[in-house]
């Protein structure tokens, strides 16, 4: 595969895609300066695993497999950003969108955030329609497992829903 | 409020994106992302494979052109050689694992606990290197003649460089039992 090629597909799979990746990043880091640096982290993944990728499963999936894969590797790195560092002179692949967020949306990152590493994903995957079987195949682990920590994370997320009325949940 | 509804409001930032891309910044990340060794394992390994293999001519040169038949250091600059072909099979052992990207989370969890497992034992056992090549320098240090400052010396080098590579031994242990709990939360049943 030549360059040209390989940049071709990547800037498609990022143009169709890119709400994806938006969505980990924020799931995954809280401060602006690392989601910019979890964001360069799954586009570098995602770059290297273009030549390597055999159409066996659906370009959706194999993003997600990969952002999912480097978001929770990347929450165990050494060093990360705070709020509290400078922001001049660095530059930043990811610029927040000056468009308003629903608020409901802002509490439920905020809950997805308070969730683990691993269930921050289920409920990703969940959120964007993957099936059982998706799930248990992006994953490794069966079916039955998943359908367990689906029903503890749902049952979670609604009775805290209920908590918070003023968001207008 | 129900799951449904939930899903209403997530399903509905797909037409709002959450963020800009400067593209730009993302090509020239890309492209410096190629060219440099990005990871921390590559450098350390690449390091000591270098230092080894410098060390092992060195001690071994001195010996043979001094033709002072000092059998310390022949031992310890075969040694040394070892300790790079050992990093150098270990290395392209890793390098095959690395370029796989249809894993599942589990198996990509699994291959980042068995990466930090070798992480972990790579650093123990350069820990312990230390101590049979410092005992070999002093032994040659002292059928060279060497005066005896200069073997405090030495012996004051090693010992730092053991108590810097108990510090990093350290980070690979933690990084790993992290890496274990979290597999063992996406394999529990609950």
């Amino acid at each position: 595969m030549t360059e040209k090629e390989q940049k071709q597909i990547f800037e498609d799979w990022l143009s169709q895609h890119k709400a994806l990746i938006f969505k980990i990043v924020r799931a995954y880091a809280f401060t602006v300066m690392d989601q910019d640096d979890l964001f360069q982290e799954i586009i570098i993944q995602t770059w290297h695993s273009i030549p390597t990728f055999r159409r066996e499963a659906s370009v959706n999936t194999w993003l997600y497999r990969i952002s999912l894969n480097t978001a929770i590797k990347w929450t165990k790195k050494e060093r990360k950003h705070y709020q509290s560092e400078t922001l001049e002179g660095v530059q930043h692949v990811l610029q927040e969108s000056r468009m308003q967020t629903d608020e409901r949306l802002r509490w439920l990152y905020e809950e997805i955030y308070k969730l683990d590493e691993i269930d921050r994903s289920i409920t990703l995957l969940l959120l964007d329609g993957f099936s059982y079987k998706e799930m248990a195949s992006i994953l490794g682990i069966t079916e039955s497992n998943v359908g367990v920590k689906i029903n503890r994370i749902k049952k979670q997320l609604i009775s805290k829903s209920k908590k918070n009325d003023h968001y207008g949940i | 409020m129900e799951f449904e509804e939930l899903k209403k409001i997530w399903d509905a930032q797909n037409n709002q994106p959450l963020y800009v891309i400067n593209e730009k910044a993302m090509y020239n990340h890309i492209l410096s992302r190629k060219k440099q060794a990005h990871h921390i394992t590559n450098i350390s390994e690449l390091l000591i494979i270098f230092v080894n293999i410098v060390s092992g001519i060195f001690v071994l040169g001195m010996n043979f052109f001094k033709q002072s038949g000092n059998l310390s250091l022949y031992i310890l600059s075969a040694w040394m050689f070892g300790s790079a072909l050992f990093m150098l099979v270990n290395r392209i052992r890793r390098i095959k694992g690395n370029n796989q990207f249809d894993r599942s989370m589990s198996d990509d969890l699994s291959y980042a606990v068995s990466l930090a497992t070798y992480q972990v034992r790579i650093s123990q056992i350069m820990r312990w290197n230390i101590l049979p090549i410092g005992v070999f320098t002093l032994l040659g240090l002292w059928e060279g003649g060497k005066p005896i400052w200069i073997a405090i010396i030495v012996l004051l080098f090693f010992a730092l460089t053991y108590y810097a590579g108990g510090w990093e031994h350290t980070i690979y242990k933690r990084k790993k039992r992290e890496l274990e709990i979290l597999q063992k939360k996406l394999d529990n049943e609950s």
